[in-house]
């Protein structure tokens, strides 16, 4: 398949007399982590949630796999392996941490009330495979021994590693990340860092939308840049890092000639 | 490999339910337990709208008088046997849930809960008025008792009729624990606590309030018609508040999201409507005090208190 996992092209979104997003087209690669970056009011999060299915575009189009998919409700989406997470926290506050991570395995299984009134061997099976799934990932995440927690009870660092667990255990092709490191310290920043690329390492693509520099720069593989709605520098983190219109955006009109 | 766990506290549960009859002298103690039954029907029934997926319906007892319509009118004008109005009330109530769910379950919180008041009342106004099909306000009397098919039986009185409702009580609890065990029913309770994320992990959060919406106004549809060959006269007073808030005290003072919660909350609210019986209108004044103080002090509810009764054991449970 030369196709990427995922094609953004001319994808524009307007409110009323806002353009949110003017025309933006990139792609993410199997197994890539990319990053969505720009100065607030740039248009990330409103990319990022017609990415996710919750918003339509106005034009432009969108392949998942090679698969047009404008239009489609984000339930489906989900279904088709694209999991994300929300600008802020956004878990199931009142159940366990091993509950909530089990309700990230719902696209995969197939048994429900029926299997459970008749206690099938299907249902049983499924079953234990959830519990096997939700304790793996909450291990993959350093959650396990939080497992019985109450989720709104969990620490704000905790609380963000779950809201990625809730997401992983949906096993996705495509990860969405909103501003993960929102209101981390150093520490928590620096550990969601290692996170991130140990996903990719399981061969999971990240498009990850971030204000956290360090974050940005210590993981990406390719950085997009927005700003007014418009994409204005791609590449590498280092091109990235010394284009000059990327600089000024972030620096200050007069930073250019500095 | 999970086994099949059958919990003590259910099982005395159960055996209490079996053998309370055996200590009820008189009819009218009679009486009062296969109301009790009746009412807790409905209270499960609400419970999966109000308990597991987070909506407030203020038409379900539109629903109760659906089924209790459906049956009685089946029984009295068309002379159909009792265990055929039992499949169609549900049925019916269920047809309408499926269309009223339809068309209101995309709206949710307090305008949902308007809504299905509406729905509620325009279903009131219709057996009310339209006198040639329903007997208007006169309602429907003279339904006849249960009959066992074969043996020629009739199923009357209190202590009988105790068991049929049991029977059906059990059924649907037990249907409400296996719904909380399963993949459905999680998918129930993530819609409950968090629409959004449930949707971003592929689940179709309408097409699961519709499910779930369904599957109560036919429970309660079952009540309907148990409640109609049990009182063998029904009114169009059924479809309104009178019943209606009942079902959310029993819910919410017994505990919403639980099985045994709106038993035991059903089972509180016809012992006190008796203690309180000779305080006549000041007994509404009552209930709704207790409702308050239930919300304000007892978010849990009733069963909520359990946890602290049986000492640690309410701590997290473990898998096999």
């Amino acid at each position: 398949m030369t196709e990427p996992l995922l094609q953004v092209n001319g994808l524009t979104r307007v409110f009323g007399g806002l353009v949110a997003a003017d025309a933006v087209d990139f792609s993410v690669l199997d197994g890539e982590v990319v990053g969505l970056i720009g100065p607030n009011g740039a248009g990330k999060t409103t990319v990022f949630n017609m990415i996710a299915g919750s918003l339509a575009p106005t034009s432009g189009s969108l392949r998942f796999r090679g698969e047009d998919y404008v239009g489609t409700p984000a339930h489906r989406m989900a279904q088709r392996g694209i999991a994300r997470t929300f600008q802020i926290t956004s878990l199931f506050p009142t159940l366990s941490v091993l509950d909530n991570v089990k309700l990230g395995t719902h696209r995969h299984k197939k048994t429900g009330w029926w299997g459970a009134t008749v206690f099938s061997a299907a249902y049983r099976r499924e079953e234990q495979e959830v519990d096997d799934k939700a304790n793996a990932v909450l291990g993959f995440l350093g959650l396990s021994d939080k497992g019985a927690r109450i989720a709104q009870n969990l620490a704000y660092g905790d609380q963000r590693r779950l809201e990625i667990a809730i997401a992983l255990a949906a096993e996705p092709v495509l990860l969405l990340l909103d501003e993960p490191a929102a209101g981390m310290n150093p520490d928590e920043a620096r550990r969601l860092t290692e996170t991130i690329g140990r996903i990719r390492d399981t061969g999971v693509s990240v498009l990850l939308v971030e204000h956290h520099m360090r974050v940005v720069m210590g993981i990406c593989d390719r950085i997009i840049v927005l700003n007014q709605g418009n994409k204005i520098a791609e590449g590498t983190p280092a091109v990235v890092a010394n284009d000059p219109t990327v600089v000024s955006v972030y620096l200050g009109r007069g930073a250019t000639g500095a | 490999m999970r086994r099949f766990v059958f919990p003590r506290a259910a099982a005395a549960g159960v055996a209490m339910l079996l053998l309370v009859p055996l200590a009820a002298v008189g009819s009218y103690f009679q009486h009062l337990l296969v109301m009790w039954m009746l009412f807790a029907l409905m209270a499960v029934s609400l419970n999966i709208i109000v308990g597991y997926l987070g909506e407030l319906s203020f038409g379900h007892a539109a629903f109760f008088g659906l089924g209790a319509y459906t049956s009685g009118m089946l029984t009295v004008f068309g002379g159909v046997p009792f265990w055929l109005c039992l499949i169609a009330a549900p049925l019916v109530s269920g047809a309408f849930g499926l269309a009223i769910g339809y068309a209101s379950l995309r709206i949710k919180g307090p305008q949902f809960a308007i809504l299905t008041l509406g729905f509620g009342a325009i279903l009131h106004s219709v057996f009310l008025n339209w006198v040639d099909f329903t007997n208007g306000p006169l309602g429907i009397t003279k339904i006849s008792p249960p009959r066992i098919p074969l043996l020629g039986l009739e199923i009357s009185g209190g202590i009988p009729y105790y068991y049929l409702v049991l029977f059906f009580l059990l059924v649907s609890a037990y249907l409400c624990r296996s719904l909380m065990r399963s993949r459905t029913g999680r998918a129930f309770i993530a819609v409950r606590e968090n629409d959004m994320l449930a949707t971003s992990l592929g689940i179709d959060v309408f097409r699961y309030k519709l499910l779930g919406f369904v599957a109560a106004t036919m429970m309660v549809g079952v009540a309907g018609c148990l409640y109609a060959h049990y009182l063998k006269v029904i009114t169009p007073g059924l479809f309104t508040l009178h019943y209606m808030a009942p079902m959310v005290i029993m819910v919410i003072i017994g505990g919403k999201g639980t099985v045994t919660g709106p038993i035991v909350g059903s089972l509180v609210y016809v012992a006190l409507l008796e203690v309180l019986r000779a305080s006549g209108s000041m007994r509404m004044l009552v209930f709704a005090v207790l409702l308050t103080l239930s919300v304000i002090f007892l978010p849990g509810g009733l069963v909520s208190l359990l946890p602290f009764w049986r000492g640690q054991r309410g701590g997290a449970r473990q898998h096999d």
